[in-house]
């Protein structure tokens, strides 16, 4: 088992209702399926918000990032870097905001 | 400064920025740019000042409560500098007039507060090939980037689709933190300035998250999309479309006028006074009904689900909240579950204190 911490925007977090970072535990590979499979497990509320519930796309206003590197448009399967994967460093959901 | 030099300030005179709101962001970039001696600046907003935008939208004072933004801003920004032009757009900007105003700009830099707005200025930057000054806040939270640069991504690279109407809470329902819009405000000006002069390294190519509780800041690269429907390699939008269709609003609101049952804050006060036992309901947060309240049953919008076993469905209800928004929601969620007695207070609690009590106080 490997605790991945992942880093949500506000308006999820109010909806899983908690206040900062979140982590999960992963078996096996960590790639962009098993940790958001793992996010929507612990916290049901998310489910739809980030990946289409039907498809399990990522939603077209939500974007991954890792290492300051956008892993958006990566294979959902493909292993997350390093870091990430060792709980070094979190994965990030950054979603769009339009407040001005 | 050397780096800016007579050379430097005559760059800036000569330059022409367009600012898209005269709200928390704009009211920092403006007051900077104007200080800084850009030499004409626009200010485009169809608002009024109201006393709730005074915590953030440090160019207008309690004095202008009431006034368009563009006349209140305006003043203030030639006080500060009499030597620059300023020109104002006391109108929406829309598909119809943005490339006509655009047009007349070397820079734009975006403090607008909705989705469609931010789509119609990278649509129209990436069509007149000016670059877009953007950053955008929540809570404590702010992204900034410089999109539609030669070579560089638009926003909508970053973001094809805006999200549905309701599932990002705007500021006015879900708060901002007075100061953020200032820091992400001084930031679009920073980079505006950095445009004008060709010095530095702009944000192009970077996404600045900005979070203010941590006080973190942290840099995500970007890339242009080749499928990017505005600046990809095969473009397929070539002329502004309707971008309150584009985000949904007009379905959200089609909806709600079939959906969502409203009643108005003065009607509401007229059947209460005339003894209709009517049954409130609150969906607040704790935090907001510690502010100001109306009574009723309170059951916050997240907790509703579980505790609909609480409400009576033959009771005629009244949802509210502060704006009226996850009040519809609330109204939605209860009608899907056979509730058939149930309105939305228009325009929330602050509706009801603009123009039923005074007294109390809106947020």
């Amino acid at each position: 088992m490997i605790r991945i911490r992942v880093q949500l925007p506000a308006h999820l977090r109010t909806l899983a209702r908690v206040t900062g970072e979140i982590s999960v535990e992963i078996e096996g590979a960590v790639t962009q399926r098993s940790v958001l499979d793992a996010v929507e497990v612990n916290y049901p509320t998310l489910r739809g918000t980030i990946r289409d519930q039907m498809t399990h796309r990522r939603r077209a206003f939500i974007r991954f990032f890792a290492c300051g590197e956008d892993l958006s448009l990566e294979s959902p399967d493909r292993s997350l870097p390093e870091p990430v994967a060792t709980g070094r460093e979190p994965f990030l959901v950054v979603g769009a905001i339009a407040g001005g | 400064m050397p780096e800016v030099a007579l050379s430097g300030q005559s760059k800036l005179k000569a330059a022409r920025v367009l600012c898209v709101g005269a709200g928390g962001l704009g009211s920092p970039v403006a007051l900077y740019l104007a200080a800084a001696g850009i030499g004409t600046l626009g200010i485009v907003d169809f608002d009024v000042v109201d006393s709730t935008n005074l915590q953030r939208q440090i160019i207008h004072s309690t004095a202008d409560v009431h006034r368009p933004k563009v006349e209140s801003a305006a003043e203030k920004l030639r006080g500060i500098n009499p030597f620059i032009t300023v020109l104002t757009f006391d109108t929406q900007l829309s598909s119809d007039n943005a490339l006509e105003i655009i047009s007349d700009f070397d820079i734009v830099v975006d403090g607008s507060d909705n989705f469609a707005t931010r789509y119609l200025v990278n649509d129209a930057c990436v069509l007149t090939g000016k670059p877009y000054v953007y950053a955008s806040v929540y809570r404590f939270e702010g992204q900034a980037s410089v999109f539609a640069t030669a070579g560089g991504p638009c926003y909508r690279c970053l973001y094809p689709e805006p999200p549905p109407p309701g599932m990002v809470p705007s500021c006015a329902e879900g708060g901002v933190l007075g100061v953020l819009p200032g820091l992400l405000g001084v930031i679009q000006a920073t980079e505006a300035i950095k445009l004008v002069l060709g010095a530095g390294d702009t944000l192009a190519g970077r996404l600045l998250l900005v979070d203010a509780l941590s006080m973190r800041f942290s840099e995500l690269k970007l890339s242009r999309s080749s499928d990017c429907p505005v600046c990809g390699d095969h473009p397929t939008v070539h002329e502004l479309i309707d971008y309150q269709e584009f985000c949904g609003v007009r379905g959200e609101e089609r909806d709600n006028g079939l959906a969502v049952p409203e009643i108005g804050p003065v009607e509401l006060k007229r059947l209460l006074d005339g003894g209709e036992e009517l049954f409130l309901l609150d969906v607040r947060e704790p935090h907001e009904r510690e502010i100001v309240h109306i009574g009723g049953h309170f059951i916050p919008l997240g907790d509703l689900p579980e505790r609909v076993h609480e409400l009576d469905s033959a009771r005629e209800i009244v949802a509210y909240c502060k704006s009226g928004v996850r009040s519809a929601r609330a109204v939605e969620f209860l009608r899907s579950a056979g509730f058939r007695r149930v309105r939305n207070l228009t325009g929330g609690i602050n509706s009801w204190a603009e123009r039923v009590d005074s007294s109390l106080p809106r947020y």
